[in-house]
């Protein structure tokens, strides 16, 4: 396909020299006499811009950007499906963006009823007790869930001897480090060779030592952990807690829950799952569920009703605190509650059954030209290695971008050498699916030199990225003339 | 219709069908499954074990989107907000947004758009997120600031790990009228860590922190001081500008309003190692408290300890200059356990949202903003003073945009009688704060530079018609 993004000499924003002409309504009074002795800002140096030239210049940044609406996201693990714009156009209406956080139940009915009814879904989606809208991103929910493990280990009593957390080596970067912030030990137990975690190696990291092990199913792999039941009981007869890493949802939706599989703790991906826009790496929303028996480590406020009105619920004794200052990212939240109802039970399983089949036909296209290390039945992504090759993940992404598409997630999962990771997702259609799977394999053919010189057609070209690190330019006075 | 398989056991319509964003054509569907060599989709989920199957999710149907739209404004409508004078803030401002930043972080290459991992293909992202750092850092007054935080409370939950990682040091000073929420979120950062905090206290009179108590607090173990400017109690503190005369070894961890730092001095001058601050105020509506932005600015000598994502300046095979994510080997994707935090997704587009309107409002604009917040929170300090039982000169300090009120009865009370005349405010200082004694009946109104002198007059009036 051809393809060539806007590519302009973009100035810093500190290089214009045009004016500000911005103006405030301004009642008068005298503030420089209010303001205590010393503490008067003599030089504030802000860039000063006329609104036209600052417009021009977010716009043109705009255009040297790809986004899901200008083609498909098959990055790996992180569920670049479409948002719908029905959910932008809720969360526009003033009757929920200017709401203040501290305003009085009554004033906030409408509100407190998405988020109750949001918990409401998200319960019956997973199949676990209760909810949390708290934490802001999935890792921020992981890091609650390692909270709320803490406070069950030190409920019980146990929270002097439980210190480890297993992760396998599959799992995201975030499981270990949110594990570590809690204060735990990190045990990583390794794959086999069909990709699912080794039972053995598991059995031998389980001891009374385990705190809790923290899984992703279908795991990054793209792989559903069959034996998912059997180590649910390993670990729940070692004593301990049983971690769902909610990046890989979008698969399993009305075919399985974290619940039935016999999970304690999970964490949702909004912004995945439900299709809320990803805004370049955030805001994200990373809710978290629980069973029955850990519901009281919950933070708090959660939502309540009790049959005529929607109230904050403080009550729980045990509650670990809280992990932000308010509701949650209810911008995000109320997308979500958009993205569920407009699909409704039919659709959210359609969705996930239209995901794992795209996400199978790349797989059959593409494992003629790429390796499959684990080969067998997908479900929402697949990752392929460019080893039989002969060339790099890095270098194939770079061939797909000056394409007009997307690269796949590259080096990740670790245990794959050069990994390409693709998610699909269930909003792309076959003919771009396989327009998709074209390029990768003129990519695969395209030749050493050519996959060396690309991109050629984006407002750069192959980036230093070793000279970033080294001269450390993090802002833009820091630049040496 | 023609050449359709049967997809799932319910005979009726495809499963595809209500998938309803895309055109999905069953032949298209057929011609895959084909393809792949399968009869029925359930063939794609022969691996998850028939014991722990779902069946069906149950919750309503889907419905259209002009129903789901409608829906969403008949229950948003139970919310009371256009019409209401607003006096509420304490920690999240309705201030002026100017237009050009909702139309340009609605710009769906921006919206849309995820982390920039293929930096070739998303400068327009990486060169913002670059602005955003250098405006911040220069607001601030310090070296650098990271690509982002959720929000002010959780940036100062990463403060904290961060002191602690830079000197293993094992107390933190906090002041005893930091708000409740934030405390809060600050002991769940340091779970895992073995730390200690304790409160320094203010001075009855002005409302300034106490020097002396703090400085009898300070010891060989105390790894960070928290100061927070404006303070709690909305105070403009000078005393903060003389902690790094008692400081010691110490790290200054500073929480600060943005706003105010268009006329306030900035936290890197008066020797502040870390900057944290909510950055809400900075063009991006309240939404009930989130989606926030978290400023996180520090020291250069700090960089490797320091959490988040970080955005670098480089050049490409050219030499044109070039933007990209640096400095990772401190990220979860690649240190895992050894990470200096857990942040993955972060506030990009809020970080966006900010960066527009630094840019929009400028640096007169911006002082502008402080200065006519500055004077209206006077005005409405003296207009409420007038009223019998009301008294706003409990501390002699300036008030930047929150103004500690005396009532003469729960202020509960006061804020449902003002609900009732159409007013949204005051916040009771009891919803705010857990270590602070003896404040009794008192609450908070605040003002920002949309507060006109009508609005305090229809104030005014209505406190004193509800007596």
């Amino acid at each position: 396909m051809s393809y060539h993004q806007a590519t302009y000499d973009e100035r810093l924003l500190n290089e214009f020299r045009s004016g500000s002409t911005f103006k405030i309504p301004g009642e008068t009074g005298d503030a420089d006499a209010l303001i205590p002795e010393g503490m008067n800002r003599k030089e504030l140096p802000l860039p000063s811009l006329a609104e036209y030239d600052a417009v021009k210049h977010f716009t043109r940044l705009s255009q040297m950007n790809y986004s899901v609406d200008l083609g498909i996201y098959p990055l790996g693990s992180c569920t670049m499906k479409y948002n719908p714009k029905y959910a932008d156009k809720i969360a526009s209406m003033e009757h929920f963006s200017e709401m203040h956080p501290l305003q009085p139940e009554y004033s906030a009915q409408g509100s407190l009823r998405i988020m109750y009814e949001l918990q409401e879904y998200l319960k019956k989606i997973s199949d676990m007790d209760a909810v949390t809208l708290q934490p802001l991103a999935g890792a921020h929910g992981e890091f609650t869930g390692i909270l709320i493990v803490r406070k069950y280990l030190e409920d019980t009593g146990q929270l002097g001897t439980r210190r480890e957390i297993i992760v396998p080596d599959s799992a995201h970067g975030t499981n270990p480090a949110s594990a570590a912030m809690g204060g735990f030990e990190v045990v990583e137990v390794p794959s086999d060779s069909g990709g699912m975690i080794d039972i053995g190696a598991l059995k031998a990291a389980l001891s009374e030592k385990t705190a809790a092990l923290m899984i992703t199913n279908p795991s990054t792999l793209g792989l559903f952990e069959k034996n998912v039941v059997e180590i649910a009981k390993l670990v729940h007869d070692a004593g301990a807690l049983l971690y769902y890493d909610g990046a890989n949802f979008n698969a399993i939706l009305g075919i399985t829950s974290p619940g039935i599989m016999g999970f304690d703790i999970v964490h949702f991906n909004l912004h995945k799952t439900f299709a809320t826009p990803h805004g370049g790496g955030g805001p994200g929303a990373g809710p978290v569920a629980v069973k029955k028996r850990l519901e009281k480590y919950l933070p708090v406020p959660r939502i309540g009703f009790d049959g005529n009105k929607y109230f904050e619920d403080y009550s729980s004794e045990k509650s670990i605190g809280r992990i932000s200052p308010y509701f949650g990212a209810f911008g995000v939240l109320l997308r979500a509650w958009a993205y569920i109802t407009y699909h409704g039970s039919d659709g959210l399983e359609a969705n996930s059954r239209k995901a794992v089949l795209n996400t199978n036909y790349v797989s059959r296209k593409l494992s003629k030209y790429l390796s499959d290390p684990y080969g067998g039945v997908k479900k929402h992504e697949v990752v392929l290695s460019s080893s039989n090759t002969g060339e790099r993940a890095l270098d194939i992404a770079k061939y797909l971008i000056d394409n007009g598409v997307h690269a796949p997630t590259i080096y990740f999962p670790l245990i794959v050498k050069e990994a390409l990771m693709i998610e699909p997702t269930e909003t792309v259609n076959k003919d771009d699916l396989d327009a998709f799977c074209n390029t990768i394999i003129e990519a695969t053919k395209a030749g050493h030199e050519d996959l060396q010189q690309r991109p050629l057609n984006l407002s750069v070209g192959r980036i230093d990225e070793i000279k970033a690190a080294r001269d450390q330019i993090l802002t833009w006075s820091l630049q040496k003339n | 219709m023609k050449g359709r398989k049967t997809i799932t056991d319910k005979p009726k319509i495809s499963t595809y069908d209500v998938t309803p964003e895309v055109d999905i054509l069953p032949d298209e569907n057929s011609a895959m499954m084909d393809f792949i060599g399968i009869k029925s989709d359930n063939e794609l989920f022969s691996d998850i074990p028939s014991a722990i199957r779902k069946r069906g999710i149950s919750i309503n149907k889907g419905m259209s989107e002009y129903e789901v739209v409608k829906l969403a404004e008949e229950i948003g409508s139970a919310n009371s907000i256009d019409n209401y004078t607003n006096f509420m803030g304490c920690g999240i401002y309705d201030r002026i947004i100017p237009s050009a930043v909702d139309s340009i972080i609605g710009r769906t290459e921006f919206l849309t758009s995820y982390t920039p991992y293929q930096a070739e293909f998303s400068q327009g992202m990486l060169q913002s997120l670059f602005e955003y750092q250098s405006l911040i850092s220069d607001l601030m007054g310090m070296d650098m600031t990271n690509s982002s935080i959720y929000d002010g409370a959780t940036a100062l939950g990463e403060a904290v790990r961060m002191a602690h990682r830079i000197n293993e040091k094992t107390e933190i000073l906090i002041p005893e009228n930091i708000y409740r929420s934030k405390m809060d979120v600050i002991h769940s950062y340091s779970a895992g860590l073995n730390l200690k905090f304790v409160t320094y206290s203010f001075e009855k009179g002005t409302g300034y922190l106490d020097l002396n108590d703090l400085s009898s607090k300070i010891s060989a173990n105390t790894s960070a001081i928290i100061c927070e400017n404006p303070n709690s109690f909305g105070i403009i503190d000078p005393n903060v500008t003389k902690i790094q005369e008692i400081k010691g070894d110490a790290l200054l961890i500073s929480y600060v309003d943005p706003i105010s730092l268009g006329t306030v001095v900035p936290p890197g001058s008066y020797g502040a190692d870390i900057s944290v601050a909510e950055g809400q105020q900075l063009g991006i509506h309240r939404q009930f408290g989130g989606p926030l932005l978290g400023l996180f600015s520090f020291r250069k000598e700090y960089l490797r300890k320091s959490p988040g994502r970080i955005i670098g300046m480089t050049s490409d095979t050219k030499g044109k200059r070039a933007f990209v994510m640096t400095i990772q080997t401190r990220e979860q994707h690649i240190r895992r356990e050894k990470a200096t935090s857990n942040i993955c997704t972060n506030q990009a587009l809020m970080a966006l949202a900010s960066a527009v309107y630094l840019s929009v409002v400028g640096p007169d604009g911006l002082r502008k903003i402080a200065k006519v917040t500055i004077s209206q929170a006077k005005k409405l300090r003296d207009a409420v003073s007038g009223i019998r039982g009301y008294d706003a000169r409990i501390l002699s300090g300036t008030s930047f945009s929150d103004v500690l009120v005396k009532m003469p009865k729960n202020p509960a009370d006061v804020q449902k009688a003002l609900y009732s005349r159409g007013i949204l405010g005051p916040v009771p200082s009891s919803a705010l704060f857990s270590e602070v004694k003896g404040l009794g009946n008192t609450a908070f109104f605040s003002v920002t530079e949309k507060t006109t002198d009508a609005m305090i007059k229809h104030l005014v009036d209505s406190l004193g018609a509800i007596q």
